[in-house]
């Protein structure tokens, strides 16, 4: 899976699972204040991307340092290729 | 053509039932609510004596009629309908979802015909001190800044012990009174637990105490119970949203009638009084 790929599907993954608008899914876009999710949505957001991409990131706490949606991309683009490499 | 204003006889009335309303049955509530609080300890411990239920259990089922003698003391003001909520009609071990328009929403619940009824809060209530024991006691589930894996077995537990789970998917009141965006959560544990999903439809309890407002008013409260919703007829990773589909759109339907029906209602009693 390209780069390119998981960040299409993170942003449909999101759309979908959130309600979201596609056009709002800009990398710079901030998860609490441009796409309004909050608390309760971080836990429905870590299941959805297990769920997407088949790997754990429940405990891992560089989840709660995500801000934009390009912290997402950019975590789970690492976790796929630090699970890749393993 | 002008329309006439009201004349002062024509306000009088809603004026003057709201500052009754609110001279009573806020002193009133208050007083029963630290009433409630001195007895609780006695009702507990008699209720561990005399039956075979769990502190859950107990506290659950106090609370419950704690808040159907709120519900008694606010009929001067208040009516309250409950559609579909009879003991056959609506059975236990399910998973509620109701709209959210008012705090007064969990009282109207008292309208249900059990009360073994176990809360899907968010982190702020548990910081009201008056309620906080209560809400521990009872069971009442955390559902913020806790790993999914944890509410998941909380409400496993609360099912296998014949309790009933209560969520509000739009996650807090809705200051417009339109259904908002539903959070996943109670769909998700409709579908590993097996649980039904009823949704519920609240109408009215924005009239009587919406958000940002001090004072009640005379209101119509409905609570309506819908068809219950298996999980077991929906397939594949995304059944979860599949439910959440089907019953926020069945919702939206039934309060949209709702709501309907109450303001002609509303329009016909004033046209009486003109």
């Amino acid at each position: 899976m390209t780069d390119q790929e998981i960040i299409d599907l993170i942003n449909l993954t999101l759309v979908e699972e959130f309600e979201l608008n596609m056009a709002d899914m800009k990398p710079e876009a901030l998860i609490f204040d441009d796409l309004e999710l909050d608390s309760l949505d971080i836990v429905d957001m870590v299941v959805v991307l297990e769920s997407a991409f088949q790997f754990k990131i429940r405990e891992e706490a560089s989840i709660r340092e995500i801000r934009s949606l390009r912290d997402i991309h950019e975590f789970v683009i690492n976790k796929k290729n630090q699970l890749a490499g393993s | 053509m002008e329309t006439p204003e009201p004349n002062r006889a024509d306000r009088l009335p809603g004026f003057g039932l709201t500052l009754l309303m609110n001279l009573t049955v806020i002193p009133l509530l208050l007083s029963w609510m630290g009433l409630g609080i001195i007895l609780f300890p006695a009702l507990f411990m008699a209720l561990k004596l005399a039956t075979t239920w769990h502190r859950e259990k107990i506290t659950r089922q106090l609370i419950w009629i704690y808040a159907r003698i709120s519900l008694v003391m606010m009929i001067p003001f208040v009516q309250f309908k409950a559609e579909g909520l009879k003991k056959n009609e609506l059975k236990p071990t399910c998973i509620l979802v109701a709209n959210h328009l008012s705090f007064f929403d969990l009282y109207s619940l008292a309208l249900l015909p059990f009360g073994d009824i176990s809360v899907m809060v968010r982190d702020w209530p548990f910081k009201m001190f008056w309620y906080a024991p209560f809400m521990h006691l009872a069971g009442y589930v955390n559902v913020e800044n806790v790993p999914w894996h944890s509410i998941s077995e909380a409400v496993a537990r609360i099912l296998s012990k014949g309790g009933t789970i209560l969520i509000f998917p739009e996650g807090h009141r809705s200051r417009s009174g339109q259904l908002q965006r539903f959070y996943s959560g109670a769909f998700r544990l409709a579908v590993e637990t097996g649980a039904k999903i009823v949704p519920l439809c609240i109408a009215g309890t924005d009239q009587l105490w919406p958000p940002g407002r001090l004072w009640l008013k005379p209101a119509r409260v409905r609570v309506r119970a819908l068809k219950p919703v298996d999980p077991a007829e929906f397939t594949g990773t995304s059944a979860y949203r599949a439910i959440k589909k089907v019953v926020k759109t069945s919702m939206a339907d039934n309060l949209r009638e709702m709501t309907d029906q109450d303001r002609k209602a509303r329009t016909a009693r004033q046209a009486n009084v003109v």
